[in-house]
């Protein structure tokens, strides 16, 4: 055997959106404010994900505003609507969702003032990116005209929403059960280079395909994909926490490796749009989905590279050449036997 | 405390403080200074978010006494670019989406800042192995280096300025790379974390922690601690005045260990105090007599007759068995003309978000009992805490502060609840920020698995049964488990229609650290087994991987494996997209590796070699392609 051995393996997967065999629900409050700029408000915060900015696409799109414009508050259960846990890959679909309604109310109450204002029927008015006009007609203005107008005629351009996820529980004898509404489904492909000498195994390609519905933004989604890959990664190769009769051994980083810089391969990712047809936006998810397939697909590669199927993670460099021996090792004795 | 006065330059002013000459830098500059946008992920020079420059030079200011600085100019992050204002790098990270919960941001600009200095036509491998020393467990590192390279072209004249503009607008913010809105406050150090907050007369906590796996606690005795100078209180679990228990589905967690510890790292006392090192030196004057019970290590050990009882609750140890049943598995394995039988293991693994556990409470005019920190639950921690202190739901109140990483591990209320006692105790604004190995043995884990897998199939590769048995170790409490087990079973066999299964995962208590909620929440741990199985079952039917996934995946109307009738499946698309992008040559994986045309094209990297990137790739006629 070379000392350097490549290999592809491939594995699929699939996740459910939101809470598991619940019902789950959300829900949201906006306002188109003053200057044409919007306040809205849920009870989540950024965990690193990006939902505040899915979530300003989505009040933009919504109210015919930009991004920029809008103010995402207020993570506070004294002050806004419950918005339940920060997890299960329940953000863009949960909250987005309950934002998208709470905006379509706002625009809803501004677009009626306009209307009679303009005298022409609400639904041949369209706004986009800060501008306001009334289809086939030459009529136009900004969204912060809109909404001094709006107020002007004393309506302040408020809205509520709310979404909810129909799980239903689990029969306990057998299972059975709608535990989500909304499924995706993954496909990784990884290639790996295994040196036969040291046993470590580097992955040098990885390709990512996934459904996550309708894309918000794909940056967000890639950088999504990228984080769950490489966190598969580490669980695959190296991350490994123990204990010894109850005792933490790896209680620093110096003891649990991590992924570094230096780990990652190459990541193409690959969005499938499969938009959900039970909710307003069509989004579903990636947080946790991106992860689950990386480990086995790397596994699958080793054994394609070099011939031997791990069983247990991680893959270390220790139990990867303890494998190529005992492969060797039956080789050879088969040799034997059939001399 | 001795002090000393310190004198340095600090992004460009003279300051001069009165301070603890023995205190690190990073708290010089933190707590003295408030500049706040350098970090402490591990406080042991392992994680690079504490990085500032020393006289031009990059250090990590976790390591250097604030005495060692003396004289010197030190630039932070803060000091990279006039307030409102980001540099090309900090554009950089902005325009590619390099942030994301952003705890590690702040040291990777820096990193990135001392590489462009030293090295401003890096490579692409120079530029990883210069940032090989900083961690960041969100991002996976592409879109760091990505803008560390845009920013480096942009420095070196061979890409315009305008590269780091955002994207112009078509016909909707749908679809759109809108730059994440929250990328100038991460990548200038602006944004204030919980463990960055202060608030007037602010007290700091520290947590004694139980040194036994499982032990009875006979007495605690805190009249020494309390005699501390500085120290305002401390307490134990006779401080709660509610029902005493969290969780995520049963609430067997009291805030501080009641009666007995049952893992190592568990929260006995805390104690609040003016300051850190006060709260600590009076963590050593609490007296508490264990009496050390036998532990349990091994979730088979577990399930064993007689085995110790870690829950009274629990005779048997078990927190969740999930069963599903699908047709018959008998007669599935009846007509399989091929029965595979293989084990698989996963390891327990740690969440390692770079932020460590913090958080900030405080009763305020109204009486209400408010806990600021980086929640994962906010909603459901009210409703806990609300029983806990027997207070009302509306005095009760959870403000979620940025989340410098989660993936599942903040999802836990492990010291939120000994934060409001000790607010309402002292009436004062109480700080706890985790030490990095506080937050590694007290928080929880991914559950480590054990899958017995029995795969019958037909000689054209169509599943006929499949029986699927995981145990998990969910260690000391339930946290998370019961939801990870069902998950686990509900994902059990992967994106396959399979006429006849019989899937079983259970979680037990052990004395081990605890598992929770992680990052796909036991899908992971599953479908590894699944994944691997059907490889296994490829090379020993001679197909390629591809397709016997193919001939066994679900489809429009496909009926799952807890029976939910499909109305669409994307798997077909998601393998197809996956095949054609990596251009995958098919054929049966037989350690096809050697034989295979399709390898070192697009899409990969080469492979590393630490310290050898100024060589010729000698080893480039070893490689298989
Ligand atoms: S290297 Fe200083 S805090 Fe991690
Ligand atoms: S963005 Fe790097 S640790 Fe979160």
């Amino acid at each position: 055997m070379q000392r350097k051995m490549r290999g592809r393996g491939v594995a699929a997967s699939w996740y459910g959106i939101a809470r598991t065999a619940t019902v789950d629900r959300a829900g949201a409050w906006a306002e188109l404010d003053d200057g044409g700029t919007a306040k809205v408000v849920t009870g989540v915060t950024e965990i690193g994900e990006g939902i505040l900015t899915v979530l300003a696409q989505i009040a933009a799109e919504e109210l015919g505003i930009r991004p920029e414009d809008v103010t995402i508050g207020d993570n506070d259960t004294a002050r806004s609507p419950e918005a339940a846990h920060a997890g299960a890959t329940r953000q863009t679909y949960m909250i987005g969702n309950s934002v998208a309604l709470a905006c379509r109310e706002a625009k809803a109450r501004l677009f009626a003032e306009i209307a009679a204002h303009w005298e022409v029927d609400a639904g041949t008015l369209v706004a986009f990116d800060g501008e306001l006009r009334a289809e086939g007609t030459n009529l136009a203005m900004t969204m912060a005209e809109a909404v001094d107008l709006c107020k002007r005629r004393g309506v302040v351009p408020v809205g509520a929403g709310h979404f909810a996820a129909h799980g239903t529980g689990l029969n306990p004898e057998d299972g059975s059960g709608a535990p989500w509404q909304a499924y995706v489904f993954g496909t990784q492909v990884a290639e790996v280079e295994v040196d036969t000498v040291t046993g470590e195994v580097q992955v040098l390609g990885l390709w990512a395909a996934h459904d996550v519905g309708r894309v918000i933004n794909p940056r967000g989604v890639e950088g999504q994909i990228e984080g769950g890959v490489v966190q598969g990664l580490g669980q695959a190769l190296m991350e490994d926490y123990q204990t010894a009769n109850g005792h933490p051994v790896t209680h620093g980083f110096a003891k649990y490796i991590l992924p570094t810089a230096l780990d990652v391969p190459e990541i193409t990712s690959i969005l499938v749009e499969d938009p959900d047809p039970l909710s307003p936006l069509g989004a579903k998810g990636i947080g946790e989905p991106a992860l689950v397939p990386t480990a086995p697909a790397i596994i699958n590669a080793i054994h394609d590279a070099v011939g031997v199927r791990i069983r247990s993670l991680p893959a270390t460099p220790e139990k990867v050449l303890a494998a190529i021996a005992e492969k060797q090792a039956r080789a050879a004795a088969a040799r034997e036997a059939a001399e | 405390m001795p002090e000393m006065t310190l004198d340095m330059r600090v992004n460009g002013r003279k300051v001069t403080r009165r301070a603890d000459p023995g205190q690190r830098l990073l708290d010089f500059l933190r707590d003295e200074l408030n500049l706040t946008g350098t970090k402490e992920g591990c406080g042991a020079g392992e994680c690079g978010t504490c990085s500032v420059f020393v006289d031009g030079k990059l250090v990590k200011s976790c390591l250097m006494p604030a005495a060692k600085a003396q004289g010197a100019d030190i630039q932070t992050v803060e000091g990279l670019a006039r307030p409102g204002e980001l540099d090309v790098l900090q554009k950089a990270f902005h325009k590619t989406g390099a942030s994301q919960c952003g705890y590690c941001i702040p040291g990777m600009v820096m990193a990135a800042t001392s590489l462009l200095r030293e090295a401003p036509e890096a490579s692409l491998d120079e530029i990883k192995e210069r940032m090989g020393g900083n961690i960041c467990r969100c991002t996976g590192y592409t879109k760091i280096i990505e803008a560390v390279a845009l920013a480096r072209d942009v420095v070196t004249g061979r890409a315009s300025p305008a590269v780091l503009e955002p994207e112009g607008v078509g016909e909707s913010y749908i679809g759109h790379n809108v730059r994440r809105l929250d990328a100038p406050s991460k990548v200038t150090g602006r944004l204030k974390y919980a463990g960055d907050m202060v608030m007037p007369g602010m007290l700091h906590m520290a947590v004694l922690r139980s040194p036994h796996a499982h032990a009875e606690i006979v007495s605690i005795d805190t009249s020494e601690a309390e005699a501390v100078e500085g120290v305002a209180c401390v307490i134990t679990s006779a401080d709660v005045p509610g029902k005493d228990g969290f969780g995520v589905f049963v609430h067997d967690q009291p805030v501080m260990a009641r009666g007995k510890v049952r893992h190592v790292g568990e929260a006995v006392a805390a104690v609040a105090a003016e300051d850190v090192a006060t709260a600590r030196r009076a963590l050593a004057k609490i007296r508490v007599e264990y009496r050390e019970l036998p532990g349990l290590f091994d979730p088979e050990d577990a399930l064993r007759p007689g085995a110790p009882v870690i829950h009274d609750y629990a005779p048997d140890n078990v927190v969740k068995h999930i069963p599903i049943r699908k047709g018959d598995v008998d007669k599935g394995f009846a007509e399989a003309d091929l029965i595979l039988e293989d084990e698989f293991s996963t390891q327990q693994v740690e969440h390692a978000y770079l932020e460590p556990e913090a958080g900030l409470a405080y009763v305020d005019a109204d009486d209400v009992v408010t806990v600021i920190s980086p929640s994962q639950n906010i909603t459901h921690h009210r409703h806990m805490l609300s029983e806990i202190i027997a207070r009302p739901i509306n005095k009760v109140r959870f403000i979620m502060s940025p989340v410098g990483g989660g993936f599942g591990g903040k999802e836990d209320m492990i010291y939120q609840g000994m934060l409001a006692l000790a607010a309402m105790k002292t009436d004062r604004p109480v700080r706890l920020v985790f030490t990095r190995e506080e937050s590694i043995i007290a928080s929880a884990k991914r559950h480590p698995s054990r899958v017995k897998y029995r795969m019958g199939l037909t000689k054209d590769g169509r599943i006929t049964a499949i029986r699927f048995e995981m145990l998990s170790d969910g260690g000391a409490y339930g946290m998370s488990s019961e939801g990870v087990m069902r998950k686990a079973a509900i994902l059990s066999c992967g994106p396959y229609e399979i006429e006849n299964l019989q899937v079983d995962t259970t979680a037990v208590y052990t004395n081990n650290t605890p598992s929770g909620a992680f990052r796909t929440f036991g899908g992971m741990q599953a479908q590894f087994a699944t994944e691997s199985m059907m490889d296994i079952a490829a090379e020993r039917l001679g197909l390629d991987p591809f397709e016997i996934r193919r001939r066994n995946m679900m489809r429009a109307g496909s009926l799952t494996h807890t029976q939910q009738r499909l109305t669409s499946a994307s798997i077909d698309r998601v393998l197809e997209a996956a095949e054609q992008a990596s251009r995958w040559e098919p054929g049966a994986p037989t350690m096809r590796g050697p034989m295979r045309g399709d390898l070192g094209g697009p899409g990969t990297r080469a492979p590393c070699t630490l310290g050898a990137r100024f060589e010729t790739p000698k080893d480039s006629k070893e490689r298989v392609a």
